[in-house]
């Protein structure tokens, strides 16, 4: 039996949108791992279980990353704005 | 006056994948998204029958906080095979410290005349207010990849 099943689409993007601020690393993370991981809804019960708890370990890993490449960065800004006179601009970097 | 906006692969987008007119290969700096107004700022009709970046002309975004015509550079990722389907995929997309509201985008290629690949609708406005507006991809797989040729 011939099949002649195709066609092309174009997928559906999801739009952040943050007010006043930034995305967080959780924020980051989570969309990183819509990139790396997608679990399909008719996949095996066993492989669902098996690919959840790999995104939940990869989550974990990009979270902690993600937070010192901030930790990194703010140390690196805050070199600039000691070396630019402006000792008052660091109290702006800490959380 | 309203925009009408439909997520959509131009039917002349088809037509030069087999002139092969495009290259989606990374490395390639080519493809850009460029943003439309907020819904009731416009008043053209987008979908299937657009065919070029000109076409958005003023329900284009306007270059002011955060957004800069024509749009920014994607980064696209080489596409691959995921069983029988053909899939591509771009990293996403941010703007950062923006204010604008926005209804949709437009993927077009640079190197290809401005020729539109994608319409891309957001399901109504979308407003970003000082702060970051980013477009998310779908995985890259073959139920869900941004484009896909089954």
């Amino acid at each position: 039996m011939l099949s002649t099943a195709g066609g092309m689409e174009v997928g559906v993007v999801k739009v952040g949108t943050m007010s006043g601020r930034g995305f967080t690393p959780e924020e980051i993370a989570e969309q990183a791992l819509d990139q790396i991981i997608s679990i399909g809804n008719n996949s095996h019960p066993v492989i669902q279980a098996q690919a959840e708890a790999f995104r939940t370990e990869i989550g974990g890993v990009l979270l902690a990353y993600l937070k010192q490449a901030v930790a990194s960065h703010n140390t690196t800004l805050t070199n600039r704005f000691l070396d630019a006179g402006h000792p008052e601009l660091v109290k702006l970097l800490e959380v | 006056m309203a925009i009408t906006i439909a997520t959509a692969m131009p039917t002349s987008f088809k037509v030069e994948l087999l002139k092969g007119l495009h290259n989606f290969t990374a490395g390639s700096t080519r493809f850009k998204m460029a943003l439309f107004t907020a819904i009731a700022s416009g008043s053209g009709t987008y979908g299937a029958a657009t065919t070029n970046y000109s076409q958005m002309g003023a329900d284009e975004l306007a270059t002011a906080t955060g957004y800069t015509r024509p749009g920014q550079l994607l980064t696209s990722v080489t596409p691959v095979a995921d069983g029988t389907t053909a899939i591509l995929d771009f990293t996403n997309e941010t703007w950062g410290s923006s204010t604008f509201t926005t209804c949709g985008g437009l993927i077009y290629d640079t190197g290809d005349s401005d020729s539109a690949c994608a319409v891309l609708s957001f399901g109504g406005d979308q407003t970003v207010s000082s702060g970051d507006f980013q477009i998310q991809f779908p995985a890259a797989a073959a139920a869900t990849a941004i484009i896909r040729i089954a």
